[in-house]
C-alpha cells in the first residue's frame, strides 16, 4: 500500500507535468498510452519527482514506470531507502 | 623479346590494311613485338600511337577471359600497355595512355585536352554556399587538410600557404597523359573527357563525366556505375558511384557510396561516407557522413559522422543578402524525419534533432544533446543521448564499417564517442546546466540557453548526466591505464610510474575536431603555424605533420585526463597510492555499471509495450505477443543486451582482479 501523501503529491506531479486536471490523472492510468506522456517528459517527470521529494533517482532504474501508482511506489521505495 | 616499340614493318603494314587498318602516317605508328596483326581489325590510327604487346588476355568481371586485341575503334595519340582489349569505340579513344590489362568497350568519345588538369585545382564552394569557403581539391585531399582551407578562414595565411602547394599538385596534372589504368574497366559510356581513371576501376553504363580523378587501386577499386554523371570531381579508392547520381563540383574521399540517383553540388564527402536519393548542395560531409533517403537536402554544413533521417532539411537563404547562412552539425549528430533546421546553427557532438526548429541556436557546449520542437521554440534536453543504445551501437559501428582497404587510409579517424572533445563539451554543459539551476526560480518553466530553450528542471538532469559521464570516462582511463601497467609492474611504484604523462604530451584543455581528427587545440596550431610559416612546404609534408598530430592523440588524450581528474578529484593519478588505485577499481567499476545498466534499461524501451504497436496483424490478441516474440525476439535474448550482460559481469571481474593483483604487489 502506497503512502496516501505520497501518492497524492506524485499524482500532482504528473498532471502539472502533463497540463492535465488532477482528476484525469487517477492511480492506474497509462502514463503513455493514456495520459499522453512522450518520453522527453518522462526524464522530466524523473527531474519533478526528485525536484518534490528531494531525492536523487537514476535514470537506469525507472524503465518500468508506466503508472502514477508505479511511480509513487518508486518514490516510496527511494525514500525509504 | 625486345620490350622497346619499333616501327611497323611494310609487311605488317599491308597485312593491316587487309584487316580494315588505316594510318595517314604508318611511321607514326609504333608496336612492341611479339606483334600480331590478327590482333587488330578496323582500327583507325591518327596521330602518335604506341601499341604494347597483343599475345595474351585480359580478364573482365567474374573472371571471364577475353583475347587482347584492338577492334573497331579510331585511336589519337594513343599509347596502351601490354595486352589491352579495346573495341567497338563508336567515336574515338585521344590522347590517352591505356595500361596493361585494361578493357575498353563500347565507348562513345573517350577524349582529353593536352592542358587537361583532371579536375586538380577545380575550385569547390563548400558549408557556404554564398561563397568565402571556397578551395581547390586535388586528389589525395584529406578531411583535415579541406577542414583547413574551408572553415580556418580567420588565418589567411594558412590557407593561402595550403591553396599555393595544390598549385604544384595542379602542375603535376597538367603535365600528365589521360590516362585509363591497368586492368581498368570502361564499357559503355558515351562520353569522358579529361578524365584519369585508376587501376582496376570499372566504369560500366556511366551517362558522362567531364573534369575529373577517379583514383583507384586492385585492394580498393572503384565503381562507376550505370547513368552517373560527373563533372569536375574526384573519387578516391574502395568507392562507388552507382544509379544515376549526379555530382558537379564534388569530392568523393576513399570507401564512400553515392548512389540511387543522389545529386551533389560543391560538395565534400570523406571516409566512408554514403549518399542516395536526397540532395547535397555545399556540403562538407566528414567521414561518415550518412544521408539514405529521399526528400533529404542537406545543405551549407559542417558535418561528420552524421545521420540524416528522411525528409531532413535545412535552410541557408532569408531572402535577403543570399544563400549566406551555415550550420555545423558536430560529430555523431542525427536529425529525425521530416526535421528542419533553418542556419544558422550549431549543434553540439552526438545530438539527435527532432522536428521543425525556426530558432537559430548555438548549443555545442551541450552535447548529447536531443533537441525537439514546441510550436517556433526550440527545447533542449541536455545530455538526453548520453546513455542510449543508439550511441552505444554508433560508437562501435562506425570502425567497425570502415571500407577502406587500399595501400593508405588518407583520413585521419579517432573514433572514440567519449574523449576530452566530447568530454570536455560534457564539462562546459555541466557548468551551464549547473549554474543555471541555482539561478533560475522554481516558478519558472523554461530558460534559453544559446538561442534554444531548456526546461528548469531538466538542467537538474543535465547536469547530473553530464557528471556521470565525465566521472565514469575520468575513471575508465585511469584504471584502464593502472590496470595496464600491472601486466609488467614488479611492484606498486611502477604502476605509480606509470600513470605520469609522457615526456612529449602536450597538455591543452582545449580540443578541436578536425573534421574527424581529434586533437589538443595547441598541437593544431602548431602545425598550422608552420604551414602559415612555410616550414611545412609541401602537401606531403602537412599530411606527415597532420600523422604526427593523430599519433599523439594517446600521450596528448593521457595528459588531459590526468590535469582534468586532478582538477575534478583533487589529486592526479600519478599521486595515486596503490589503496587509491584499488579506490579508483571500485569507483570506475560503479561508475560503469551505472553506465552499462543505463544502456541496458534504454534497450529495454525496444522491447516496451508500446514497441509491440502493430505486431499480430489480423490475430487474436496473443498473437500479437507471439508476433513480437517471433520478430523481434525477447529482451533477455537479444544479442546486444546479452553482450552488455556479459560486460558487467567482465567488468567485475576486472575490478576484482586488479584489486588482488594490487594486493600481491604489496
Amino acid at each position: 500500500m502506497v503512502d496516501s501523501n505520497v501518492l497524492e503529491r506524485t499524482r500532482k506531479v504528473v498532471a502539472d507535468l502533463l497540463k492535465l486536471p488532477e482528476a484525469k490523472v487517477t492511480d492506474d492510468a497509462h502514463m503513455v498510452q493514456e495520459l499522453g506522456m512522450v518520453s522527453i517528459q518522462s526524464v522530466e517527470l524523473i527531474a519533478a519527482l526528485e525536484e518534490e521529494f528531494d531525492i536523487e533517482i537514476d535514470q537506469d532504474e525507472v524503465a518500468d514506470i508506466f503508472t502514477v501508482k508505479e511511480a509513487a511506489e518508486w518514490v516510496e521505495g527511494v525514500l525509504g531507502a | 623479346m625486345a620490350e622497346t616499340y619499333r616501327k611497323l614493318d611494310a609487311g605488317e603494314i599491308e597485312a593491316l590494311k587487309a584487316r580494315n587498318c588505316h594510318a595517314y602516317e604508318w611511321d607514326r605508328i609504333l608496336v612492341k613485338d611479339p606483334f600480331d596483326a590478327n590482333r587488330l581489325y578496323s582500327v583507325f590510327f591518327h596521330g602518335d600511337c604506341r601499341i604494347g604487346r597483343l599475345d595474351g588476355s585480359v580478364t573482365a568481371e567474374g573472371g571471364r577471359v577475353r583475347r587482347a586485341g584492338i577492334y573497331r575503334a579510331t585511336i589519337d595519340n594513343v599509347e596502351t600497355g601490354d595486352n589491352v582489349l579495346i573495341n567497338q569505340v563508336n567515336g574515338y579513344i585521344a590522347n590517352y595512355a591505356v595500361g596493361a590489362g585494361a578493357i575498353i568497350q563500347g565507348v562513345g568519345v573517350l577524349e582529353a585536352d593536352p592542358e587537361a588538369t583532371f579536375g586538380v585545382g577545380a575550385e569547390l564552394e563548400s558549408v557556404n554556399e554564398g561563397g568565402g569557403r571556397d578551395m581547390p581539391v586535388y586528389p589525395t585531399l584529406t578531411a583535415q587538410v579541406a577542414h583547413i582551407m574551408a572553415l580556418h578562414r580567420y588565418k589567411p595565411g594558412v590557407v593561402d600557404a595550403l591553396r599555393k602547394m595544390v598549385e604544384a599538385e595542379v602542375a603535376a596534372a597538367k603535365a600528365a597523359k589521360a590516362s585509363v589504368g591497368e586492368c581498368a574497366i570502361v564499357r559503355n559510356v558515351p562520353h569522358i573527357k579529361n578524365v584519369r581513371i585508376g587501376a582496376a576501376a570499372r566504369v560500366i553504363g556511366a551517362a558522362y563525366m567531364e573534369n575529373g580523378t577517379v583514383l583507384s587501386e586492385a585492394e580498393a577499386p572503384v565503381l562507376i556505375g550505370s547513368g552517373v554523371v560527373l563533372k569536375d570531381f574526384m573519387v578516391g579508392e574502395g568507392s562507388s558511384i552507382t544509379d544515376g547520381a549526379i555530382l558537379e563540383h564534388c569530392f568523393v574521399g576513399q570507401g564512400c557510396k553515392v548512389g540511387k540517383q543522389y545529386s551533389g553540388e560543391n560538395s565534400l564527402f570523406f571516409a566512408n561516407s554514403e549518399a542516395f536519393h536526397g540532395e547535397g548542395c555545399s556540403i562538407f560531409g566528414g567521414p561518415y557522413t550518412v544521408t539514405h533517403h529521399k526528400a533529404t537536402l542537406m545543405i551549407a554544413g559542417l558535418f561528420s559522422f552524421y545521420n540524416a533521417g528522411s525528409g531532413s532539411n535545412q535552410s541557408n537563404h532569408m531572402y535577403k543578402l543570399g544563400p549566406i547562412h551555415q550550420g555545423v552539425l558536430e560529430r555523431g549528430s542525427k536529425t529525425g524525419s521530416f526535421s528542419y533546421m533553418l542556419w544558422p546553427c550549431r549543434l553540439g557532438p552526438f545530438s539527435v534533432v527532432i522536428g521543425k526548429h525556426m530558432d537559430n541556436f548555438d548549443i555545442g557546449d551541450l552535447p548529447f544533446s536531443y533537441v525537439t520542437a514546441a510550436g517556433e521554440r526550440s527545447y533542449v534536453v541536455p545530455g538526453m543521448n548520453m546513455f542510449t543504445v543508439g550511441t552505444v551501437r554508433d560508437g562501435a559501428k562506425w570502425p567497425a564499417r570502415d571500407r577502406r582497404k587500399g595501400s593508405v587510409k588518407r583520413d585521419l579517424i579517432v573514433f572514440d564517442v567519449f574523449s576530452p572533445y566530447t568530454v570536455g563539451r560534457m564539462i562546459a554543459g555541466e557548468e551551464i546546466c549547473g549554474k543555471l539551476y541555482e539561478e533560475t526560480p522554481k516558478e519558472v518553466e523554461d530558460v534559453t540557453v544559446g538561442g534554444a530553450l531548456v526546461r528548469r528542471r531538466l538542467l537538474r538532469t543535465g547536469k547530473k548526466t553530464y557528471s556521470t559521464g565525465i566521472e565514469s570516462y575520468l575513471l575508465e582511463k585511469v584504471f584502464e591505464r593502472a590496470e595496464k601497467a600491472l601486466e609488467k609492474a614488479a611492484g606498486a611504484a611502477d604502476v605509480q610510474a606509470a600513470m605520469k604523462p609522457s615526456a612529449g604530451a602536450v597538455y591543452d584543455p582545449d580540443w578541436v575536431d578536425i573534421s574527424g581528427l581529434l586533437a589538443a587545440r595547441s598541437r593544431m596550431d602548431g602545425v598550422e603555424q608552420a604551414i602559415g610559416e612555410g616550414k611545412l612546404k609541401s602537401l606531403d609534408e602537412v599530411n606527415a605533420a597532420l600523422k604526427g598530430v593523430y599519433d599523439s592523440y594517446g600521450a596528448d588524450e593521457w595528459a588531459w585526463v590526468c590535469r582534468t581528474y586532478g582538477t575534478r578529484y583533487g589529486k592526479t593519478p600519478d599521486a595515486l597510492g596503490a589503496d587509491e588505485l584499488k579506490d579508483v577499481a571500485d569507483a570506475w567499476l560503479k561508475a560503469k555499471q551505472k553506465f552499462v545498466k543505463a544502456i541496458l534499461a534504454d534497450a529495454e524501451k525496444e522491447f516496451s509495450e508500446v514497441s509491440r504497436i502493430g505486431f499480430g496483424a489480423d490475430g487474436p490478441p496473443e498473437a500479437r505477443e507471439a508476433d513480437f516474440q517471433e520478430v523481434r525476439g525477447t529482451y533477455g535474448k537479444d544479442k546486444f543486451v546479452k553482450q552488455l550482460q556479459g560486460e558487467l559481469e567482465t567488468i567485475e571481474k576486472r575490478a576484482a582482479d586488479f584489486r588482488a593483483a594490487m594486493d600481491k604487489l604489496g
